[in-house]
């Protein structure tokens, strides 16, 4: 029993001096620099890439400002270079794919992209396969549908995608709103999905018209894409003028209510009014004592 | 009979003449001087850096700076409360300690007018307030009754001055040339005429019932500015009133504490007596009972029904982040106080000045209360919003600022001690002339 206690104590002493060791390597270590790239492409337009650089230290994560990296189109060489991009106070840096690199774009269907800071590679297998999304609605009996289509580009033409996971929504001003049951649906063979909008007399713009998105995130063949389409499903939007330029307590100050101007100005007239009365008398003990010098 | 009268007279105008610093009092200026000077600096830095420098950031965007104009507008109260509220009361006591009261009164609502222009992020746009104001926000009558309120206490400060002025000239060995130059200037054309002192006794009765109204207003609207505002803590219809009295409360508090440092430093035991500290004692008394009264009524009530929007903010405040700090002002700023000036013997010029500094100290503590916890429960959720922004905690620039704010109004009050009799002597006189009568009688 006591050499079972003793064993214990050891073993305690022993684990506490471990843990106080690694801890300290820990603390003294300078942290791991974690890099991401995703790659993203808006309505079959706009391609471009955001590399976001972190450092993750004693279990916390901060983003690193000022870090410069080289992003490459499918080789290491300086003519592949897309760009040399420097990290913001949040760790990121944008950039779009330059004219420049339009052929080489173009040649292939797949691409790789890679990261290097100074001679280091960081990132040299990001690969994506370029593809598109497209939105088509329809209305029957006021019932609107969204079908979005997901296509890959593949020897020379654009072929259905299956498989893909991918969420369909409304853009209202804090963020997407989804559009039918579902958060996310799963495309067919045909690379499709469609889904019934549920959120019927939504707010729109003046002219009843708001956006529907279809959008893929960081999957793993594609990157992000995303599709936009305005449609006019909404309601129109009518602005309230009822209160424009009335005489209100959230108008301009020009319009403010004339009991809130009669009350305000009444008192600081009378106040000073008083006041400029009292400094007159001032005045007049000051000539009283001027007439009693001379 | 007259030969003692003019004895009398020259002894009191001795007393009450105004000193040069001793060594103590230029060591008590010289700290004063370098606090300000380190607010100078850390304001400096908030000039070329900008608010950045604070700790002040999305939620928390009131922070030490509006305590502190909270505070100095509350201390400034006691100079309608004693000098005009005691005045029209026929309230004969409180002669010595109008002027402390009235000085008192001036230096704080010059610092919270400055304070004020210290919490703007631009200060150089400040005359935007006038071309752009609206008259429809609480915050543009803070600004018009403040400058009101400064206006009127100058003018209380300078009418029941100006017979003494002519003492001060007269004895011009005693204060120096450089001094009576600046008397001359403000006041040699006072010849204490009795249609001069006719017609100064009926400003002064004009400006004591002018005050009270715009003293009660300059507080209210200061309350206003919270109480307007939908949030937990502020949504309030108890606002000004619970802002008035603990105004009145800090005030007499701050009156206290001044009339034990200037009759042990200035040696005026005769001018201000125990019975000045009875009396006062028995005031702060009430005015901390009716206090009390009032934060029953502001936190008692929405803590019986902690509605869901109140639930965070209350629990913060009693056993929370802020907890230690809410019973540290509730104690110290008026429970301690209240049991120590029950007593008799509490209410002797070392306890009292105690409890005075007490209820001064838990004051400061209680608008920090007041402003700061709030802002950390807004209605909506924080997401997605860096840590700083959910905790607030002064950074040292606006540590030194407030300070330094609070270390001014303390050296306008000191210079004013320097150049002017802290104690009305010519009112002293008179009164002391008018007892030596009834008691011959």
């Amino acid at each position: 029993m006591k050499n079972n206690n003793s064993l214990f104590i050891f073993l305690l002493i022993s684990m506490s001096f471990s843990l106080q060791t690694v801890m300290a390597q820990e603390k003294a270590s300078p942290g791991k620099t974690i890099v991401n790239l995703r790659y993203y492409n808006t309505n079959n337009s706009l391609q471009y890439l955001v590399l976001q650089s972190q450092l993750k230290k004693e279990g916390q994560i901060t983003p690193i400002k000022g870090k410069i990296y080289d992003i490459f189109l499918d080789k290491s060489d300086p003519a592949n270079l897309i760009a040399r991009v420097t990290t913001d106070k949040n760790g990121k840096a944008n950039t779009v794919i330059p004219p420049t690199l339009k052929s080489a774009w173009e040649a292939t269907p797949q691409h790789i992209f890679m990261v290097k800071e100074g001679s280091e590679e960081i990132i040299s297998d990001y690969t994506i396969n370029k593809a598109k999304i497209t939105i088509d609605t329809t209305t029957t009996d006021s019932i609107h549908s969204i079908s979005a289509s997901v296509q890959k580009w593949e020897d020379g033409k654009w072929i259905p995608a299956a498989g893909v996971e991918m969420k369909l929504g409304i853009k209202r001003l804090g963020g997407v709103l989804p559009a039918g049951d579902d958060e996310s649906y799963t495309t067919d063979s045909s690379g499709t999905v469609t889904a019934e909008l549920k959120k019927q007399n939504m707010p729109g713009d003046i002219k009843g018209n708001y956006t529907l998105s279809a959008q893929v995130e960081d999957n793993e063949l594609f990157g992000n894409i995303l599709a936009e389409k305005v449609v006019p499903w909404g309601t129109t939007l009518q602005p309230d003028k009822s209160f424009f330029n009335k005489r209100t307590l959230w108008s301009t100050g020009i319009h403010a209510p004339f009991w809130l101007l009669f009350m305000a100005f009444g008192i600081i007239v009378g106040v000073w009014s008083t006041m400029i009365y009292l400094i007159f008398q001032i005045v007049k003990i000051k000539k009283i004592g001027l007439q009693k010098s001379a | 009979m007259e030969n003692s009268t003019k004895i009398l007279e020259q002894q009191i105008t001795q007393d009450l003449l105004p000193k040069k610093f001793g060594k103590r009092g230029m060591a008590w200026t010289g700290l004063l001087l370098l606090i300000c000077l380190i607010g100078g600096y850390a304001y400096y830095r908030q000039l070329r850096n900008g608010l950045v420098v604070t700790a002040m950031r999305d939620y928390v965007s009131w922070g030490i700076y509006i305590s502190n104009f909270v505070f100095f507008v509350a201390i400034s109260l006691v100079g309608s409360l004693i000098t005009a509220i005691f005045r029209l009361s026929n309230v004969k006591w409180s002669t010595p300690l109008t002027r402390i009261a009235e000085i008192i009164a001036v230096s704080a609502i010059v610092m919270a007018s400055l304070i004020i222009i210290v919490d703007m992020g631009r200060p150089e746009r400040f005359y935007n307030l006038f071309f752009h104001g609206r008259i429809q926000s609480p915050i543009m009558w803070d600004v018009i009754v403040i400058a009101t309120y400064f206006c009127i206490s100058i003018l209380l400060l300078y009418f029941p001055l100006l017979p003494d002025l002519k003492i001060l000239i007269k004895n011009k060995d005693k204060t120096g040339p450089g001094l009576n130059k600046l008397y001359r200037f403000q006041g040699s054309f006072w010849k204490g005429t009795k249609e001069q002192f006719r017609i100064s006794n009926k400003s002064i009765n004009i400006l004591c019932i002018l005050i009270i109204p715009v003293a009660f207003s300059i507080h209210t609207v200061t309350s206003w500015l919270f109480a307007t505002t939908y949030r937990p803590g502020w949504d309030s219809t108890n606002f000004g009133a619970y802002f008035i009295s603990g105004a009145f409360l800090v005030g007499a508090g701050g009156v206290v504490v001044a009339m034990y440092i200037f009759r042990r430093y200035y040696h005026l035991e005769k001018y201000i007596t125990e019975l000045h500290f009875e009396k006062m004692g028995r005031i702060v008394v009430l005015l901390a009972l009716l206090y009390l009264y009032f934060n029953v009524n502001e936190y008692l009530v929405p803590a019986f029904k902690m509605k869901k929007s109140e639930e965070a903010h209350l629990v913060e405040l009693f056993t929370g982040e802020f907890s230690v700090m809410f019973w540290f002002a509730i104690m110290v700023g008026m429970i301690i106080p209240i049991i120590i000036l029950l007593f008799k013997k509490g209410r002797k010029p070392l306890p009292m000045f105690i409890a005075g500094a007490m209820i001064v100290v838990g004051a400061w503590f209680k608008r920090y209360l007041i402003v700061t916890p709030t802002l950390l429960h807004p209605f909506l959720p924080m997401q997605d919003v860096p840590l700083s922004y959910k905790h607030y905690f002064p950074s040292w620039e606006e540590w030194a600022i407030a300070m330094g704010s609070l270390a001014a109004a303390l050296l306008i009050i000191t210079f004013f001690a320097r150049v002017y009799p802290i104690i009305p002597i010519e009112e002293t006189i008179m009164e002391q002339n008018e007892q030596n009568e009834k008691d011959e009688e």
